[in-house]
């Protein structure tokens, strides 16, 4: 054959796709026709992938309004093309048969659904939220102030509506889900992250000032070492891979620590199995093991961390327990935790890390029982590995340490990742190229709806959301610092406006109050359904499938009266009313099922894990009926607001004063929702330039939705940048798309300096301070308090300016910044986040734990984890231990991928993976049925009897570890039963995050 | 077009089998019905409607794992013993190194895949047309990488030009046999070279594959001795008229390839 590629370009116009359907490849046809594409005459439209938190571009092929091909976008600096399975087949999603055609309504009773129009379903929707509303408002509550005195508050609370979701949506969406929310007086939100990453944002911002991910997926290619404990990162965030193997090729090692050898062990150079649950014991030896061999980094250390700040008398540590702990409430009062403060309420610095006050002292002293010997007794990891991996991580700095669910789904989840933070504050690896806590974070935009405080317990941005206790805005920058006022006015300036004045609090009183006696968790909410929230919107979730101990899931959405659901496909939530095991006529939930627009069907924003925000057009339409969820969630606060038109009732002022207006000709405009988050100069009308801009501006004078995201469409959507250039080579592409915090890639980079300014690490110059010009320039934006502070001021030696103390917290004491006045707050100060069960970490076995803790076995399990599940099991009943996770082939509760053929084929079915000790135990062969039980309920799966996971020693007893994916449920195309049925309801006590990550379970053949 | 080589690098694919979904994606292949084999490997062998596929295979040798991943698709052979199977000269080869099959010539007697030493090509039994992979040589030929490579997260795939692709094949398996003395190169030499050119961490055998793949000598014998001088053989049994010694005997070797043969990655 000879074949010219030149003849093949020259020719063109009919579509290859004709012939590559079906009958395959024609190659006659092919070459007759120079080799002429099935995407001739397309039109390329690029969006960001909506699985994990990688934020990886799509490249969609369009023509006429079908998506003829997808894949990768290779102008996108984060993928370069290249997409994991669930991605690379998302062309199924556009034109799925299996997608709904119009809104459905499903009365009371009913065994089945009707189809009915948008107007109805809105109306209906509508009607009944103010129905709730009116019904279970609270104008006032009662609490208890702090000299002890009974007296009422406005809360202005509304108790029966709850919202869950907003994970899925973009930011916009998430954003007018959560206003919507607190306009209409409910807190009562509740997404994915708080079951998901909750642990990382509870344990990274006490530690470093912000609860984010540190640096990027890209950033990876820097570092010299990773250590993957808690992540398996090429199963769960297949982008990271093409990182983690640029920095292999240069010489990086890579650790897995896992409980199982999974696809991303496969790639590694040590890797150790673990128990589940287990990770402070070998982490704490990690941290003896670097203290007792002086590898921390003492310029680091004494410079950049607390290590020298002097820590209360009073702080104690006995018998696993802290000081301060309440046995009755199961709670700790933190007063023993602080520092000793001198007369300008300032910690006091000790001379030399060698003060028996100062936290480096207490860190030593801490963490000198964990021996390599106990560590291995407890985790199952031999001695001699986790000396290997201690060596390595000192030889092989900067390292990254990745980590994901594997960590944050315990009820020591904060415990876990705190470890991490003082190994790698000890190291001096945070806030370098390369030295990170990569928190990878699980869904697409779960990041930007914990931005966007789709949480009880917050506002947009990381406000604390006010409780009854702060009724007032006074009382609540006395509780969390002044440093909380201008975020907080400048978001009631966004939602109110000119309503909002300096004489009415910027309608402060607008803003619902929590009672701080009910704040319930998402897991906890199901058991509130009927009594307290009659109905619920659930806005791209699968509750039913992905809370743990999923039973009470069902029986909470059968007492609902009404419940909204929005989604691409119609999951296992939306059709509850037929879960196996129920009869429908016994359920009088009224439900609606709203037909979603997918990600590449609408414009918007997701931000990824590395803070990355990205803008996309709609690539299609969405077909049939389906609607954008910023449509959906327009469209309902706009019918409540004209039910409510006219009314003079004080308590529907917030939703009629509201600034609410973001039709753009029908629809709403993404954009200009957008545009209310970054922010606006409202003594000019004009957007706010940057963050910096906002941060001078006198208080009352600019309007913020989101203060983090201000900026990033200030001088034109810079979320929409396509700039994939890299000057400086450390992969910070920073004209691509906008990272908050104001466009800064590598967060604390000022740590990457020496006390002059100047970088420590020639390869990896991120900033520096340019002493002739004045400011703090170089190729990343300069994380620090003012660019024009040189390491001469104070500020300008600031690493960690988010923390009061301005340090990283190797103890997170107990502590506010600034000086009370008269009882009133001075200016200005900040407040510590805080983790509630401890300043330093220890190791506490799980609720359901296979041994006892040789610690101190009187305080074997958290002293402080609530505790959900009613039904926990002994080991005596229940031997092994449970773990559970996801697989690359599908994603999360499988809503979307159990709706894709393609993946259905490369993943069929859930499986149990036991050792082969237990399979020649239990005469378990592989591809056996085996049914898994526990406490809570019990399931069967196709068993994979296997060497990747070993029999381990614990407290020298064989000990057997069991796993299990969850993606599984009753309805899609490919239905298999759920995990989750058998899985812990207990929660870390600082973040609420579940711990699906271990539990005790039987197992047998049947 | 110069000679091209698509080097897998089995030390860095982690699984994921996005290979296999974006070849179904660009070709517009339907999904099959599937269960867990073993590992987590769910299709078992190339069908009329899977090109490439990825097998799993779990070594546990003094407490250290090594699970061996492979991705099978068309060796795209210099020799290609299909091609010269084939009896109505429906398989062709591009300069590049693609080996096609003309689908308009197809008669679907599956010979090829009776003599192809991996198995590869298949037949979809109501069409009679047989299918395999064809190196994306579409999009080759446009100058964009092959679906495979194009998705590969890891960067397990890479495409160019072969020669400088042996390069990096050779320079990565001297650092990689390092840690893995057993690891070798497999595809450089056989069947003249293939086009899609393997780094594996342990002997061929390891993942099911033959380590000396050859052209039967039952169809040199045939191809190059009796046919030159008997071609008239070949379109007679081919149209199926006569139910020759011919058809049993490659009715017989189908049957024998489907029951294990050479076939790898079970």
């Amino acid at each position: 054959m000879n074949i010219s590629r030149r003849g093949f370009l020259k020719a063109s116009g009919i579509s290859l796709a004709a012939f590559a359907s079906g009958l395959g490849f024609d190659v006659a046809a092919a070459q007759a026709k120079g080799y002429a594409l099935k995407i001739e005459g397309c039109t390329k439209i690029p969006s960001v992938c909506h699985f994990c938190s990688g934020g990886c571009a799509l490249l969609l092929h369009v023509k006429d309004g079908k998506c003829i091909h997808l894949e990768g976008d290779p102008d996108c600096p984060i993928n370069e093309g290249a997409l994991c399975p669930k991605a690379a087949g998302l062309a199924q999603v556009a034109h799925s048969p299996e997608r709904p055609k119009t809104p459905k309504y499903r009365a009371p009773g009913s065994d089945q659904w009707t189809e009915i129009s948008w107007e109805e379903a809105i109306e209906r929707i509508a009607k009944k939220t103010k129905e709730v509303r009116d019904k279970t408002f609270k104008r006032t509550e009662e609490r208890t102030n702090a000299a002890g005195v009974k007296e009422t508050v406005a809360v202005n609370r509304t108790d029966g509506i709850a919202i869950m979701g907003g994970a899925e949506i973009d930011n916009e969406e998430s954003y007018l889900l959560a206003k919507m929310g607190r306009l209409l007086g409910t807190t009562f939100h509740e997404n994915q992250t708080r079951i998901c990453h909750g642990s990382t944002v509870a344990a990274l911002a006490p530690s470093f000032g912000r609860g984010a991910m540190t640096n990027s997926y890209q950033d990876m290619q820097n570092a010299e070492s990773f250590l993957i404990g808690g992540s398996n990162c090429a199963e769960a965030h297949p982008v990271s891979m093409k990182w983690i193997n640029r920095a292999r090729a240069k010489g990086a090692k890579v650790i897995v620590v896992d409980p199982r050898f999974t696809r991303t062990a496969s790639q590694a150079d040590i890797f150790a199995q673990i128990r589940p649950g287990t990770d402070v014991a070998y982490l704490g030896a990690i941290i003896n093991y670097i203290i007792e061999n002086k590898q921390y980094d003492e310029y680091y250390v004494t410079n950049l961390t607390n290590a020298l700040l002097k820590v209360s008398k009073d702080f104690k540590f006995e018998d696993g327990l802290f000081s301060g702990y309440n046995a009755d409430k199961k709670k700790y009062d933190f007063k023993s935790w602080s520092y000793q403060l001198d007369a300008e309420n300032k910690p006091v610095k000790a001379a030399s890390l060698d003060d028996p006050d100062c936290v480096f002292q207490k860190v030593k002293a801490h963490y000198s029982r964990y021996t390599l010997d106990i560590a291995e007794k407890i985790s199952g990891i031999p001695a001699a590995k986790i000396k290997e991996i201690a060596e390595t991580l000192c030889a092989k700095r900067p390292c990254t340490v990745v980590y994901a669910l594997g960590m944050t789904q315990h009820s020591t989840g904060v415990q876990g990742i705190r470890s991490y933070a003082v190994m790698q504050l000890l190291l001096g690896n945070i806030g370098k190229a390369g030295g990170a806590i990569n928190a990878l974070r699980g869904e697409p935009n779960v990041q930007g709806s914990t931005d966007m405080a789709n949480l009880i317990d917050n506002l947009p941005g990381y406000i604390p959301q006010p409780t009854s206790s702060e009724s007032t805005l006074l009382e609540f920058c006395t509780k969390y610092g002044t440093a909380q006022q201008r975020p907080i006015v400048a978001q009631l300036k966004a939602w109110f406006g000119e309503n909002a004045t300096a004489e009415n609090d910027y309608c402060y009183d607008f803003l619902p109050k929590n009672n701080p006696a009910n704040m319930p968790t998402y897991s906890q909410m199901f058991p509130k359904m009927g009594e307290q929230f009659k109905i619920a919107f659930n806005i791209g979730t699968d509750v039913l499938i992905s809370q743990p101990d999923c039973t009470v899931v069902g029986e909470g959405l059968d007492r609902l009266e009404m419940l909204v659901n929005a989604d691409i496909f119609e999951n296992e939530t939306a059709l509850f009313w037929k879960r196996p095991g129920v009869n429908p006529k016994d359920i009088q939930t009224e439900v609606f099922m709203l037909p979603a627009a997918f990600v590449y069907e609408k414009a918007g924003t997701m931000a990824n894990s590395g803070r990355y925000v990205q803008w996309k057009e709609a690539a299609l339409k969405p077909p049939n009926q389906a609607k954008p969820d910023l449509d959906i969630i327009d469209l309902i606060f706009k019918k409540v607001r004209e039910l409510y038109a006219g009314s003079t009732d004080p308590k529907d002022a917030p939703i009629l004063k509201a600034n609410w207006n973001y039709d753009d000709g029908h629809e709403a405009s993404a954009l200009k929702v957008l545009q209310e988050l970054s922010g606006y100069d409202l003594t000019t009308g004009q957007l706010i330039p940057t963050i910096r801009d906002y941060l001078k501006a006198p208080i009352g004078t600019v309007s913020t939705g989101c203060w983090i995201y201000t900026g990033c469409v200030g001088k034109g959507n810079l979320c929409a940048r396509r700039d994939n250039s890299d000057p400086s080579g450390l992969a910070l592409f920073r004209n691509w798309s906008f990272a908050w915090p104001g466009n800064i890639r590598v967060l604390y980079n000022r740590a990457s300096c020496d006390a002059l300014g100047q970088p420590l690490d020639p390869k990896r110059k991120l900033i520096w301070w340019d002493a002739a010009a004045g400011v703090w320039t170089g190729n990343d934006g300069a994380d620090v308090v003012d660019l024009n502070k040189g390491p001469d001021t104070p500020e300008g030696q600031l690493a960690f300016r988010m923390n009061p103390e301005g340090v990283g917290r190797l103890f997170t004491a107990n502590y506010t910044s600034g000086m009370p006045v008269d009882g009133k707050p001075g200016i200005p100060t900040r407040m510590a986040s805080q983790c509630k069960d401890g300043p330093l970490t220890e190791m506490y076995e799980p609720t359901e734990s296979p041994t006892d803790n040789i610690l101190h076995p009187k305080v074997s399990k958290s002293p402080c984890a609530p505790v959900n599940s009613t039904k926990i099991g002994s080991p005596k009943d229940y031997p092994y231990v449970l773990t559970t996770y996801g697989v690359v082939e599908h994603f999360c509760s499988g809503t979307i991928t159990r709706n894709m053929p393609w993946l259905n084929e490369i993943m069929p079915e859930p499986f149990a993976e036991i050792s082969k000790n237990l399979g020649k135990k239990l005469g378990i062969k592989e591809g056996d049925k085996v049914e898994v039980s526990s406490a809570r309920g019990k399931l069967v799966v196709t068993a994979l009897v296997t060497d990747r996971i070993q029999t381990l020693k614990i407290n020298g007893v064989d000990t057997e570890t069991i796993g299990m994916p969850w993606s599984w449920g009753f309805a899609s195309l490919s239905p298999g039963p759920s995990t989750n049925v058998v899985t812990m309801n207990s929660q870390d006590p600082t973040s609420g995050t579940t711990e699906y990550k271990c539990c005790l379970v039987n197992v047998r053949r049947v | 077009m110069t000679k091209k080589m698509v080097f897998i690098d089995t030390s860095l694919c982690t699984g994921c089998k996005g290979c296999s979904v974006a070849c179904k994606a660009w070709n517009d292949l339907p999904a099959e019905k599937t269960q867990l084999i073993t590992s987590y490997q769910t299709q078992k062998d190339f069908t009329p409607n899977t090109w490439t596929y990825v097998s799993f295979t779990q070594k546990y040798e003094n407490g250290k794992m090594n699970w061996l991943m492979f991705k099978s698709q068309c060796f795209h052979c210099t020799e290609p013993a299909c091609m010269k199977a084939c009896p109505v000269g429906a398989i062709s080869q591009t300069e590049s190194g693609y080996v096609l099959i003309n689908q308009d010539k197809c008669i679907g007697c599956g010979y090829c895949a009776a003599n192809c030493p991996w198995s590869v090509p298949k037949t979809d039994e109501t069409k009679n047309k047989t299918f395999k992979c064809t190196g994306c040589v579409d999009r080759v030929e446009n100058g964009l990488l092959p679906a495979c490579v194009h998705t590969c997260q890891p960067g397990a795939l890479q495409f160019g030009e072969r020669e400088e692709m042996l390069q990096k094949a050779k320079a990565r398996l001297a650092e990689v046999k390092k840690a893995n003395p057993k690891a070798n190169l497999y595809g450089e030499n056989i069947m003249g070279g293939t086009t899609y050119v393997y780094l594996l961490l342990d002997e061929p055998e390891v993942y099911g594959l033959p380590a000396n793949p050859t052209t039967p000598s039952s169809l040199t014998l045939w191809k190059d001795i009796v046919q030159p001088y008997c071609g008239w053989l070949i379109p007679l049994a081919a149209a199926g008229a006569v139910g020759s010694f011919f058809s049993t005997r490659l009715i017989n070797v189908m049957n024998s390839k489907s029951k294990g043969g050479n076939t790898h990655g079970h």
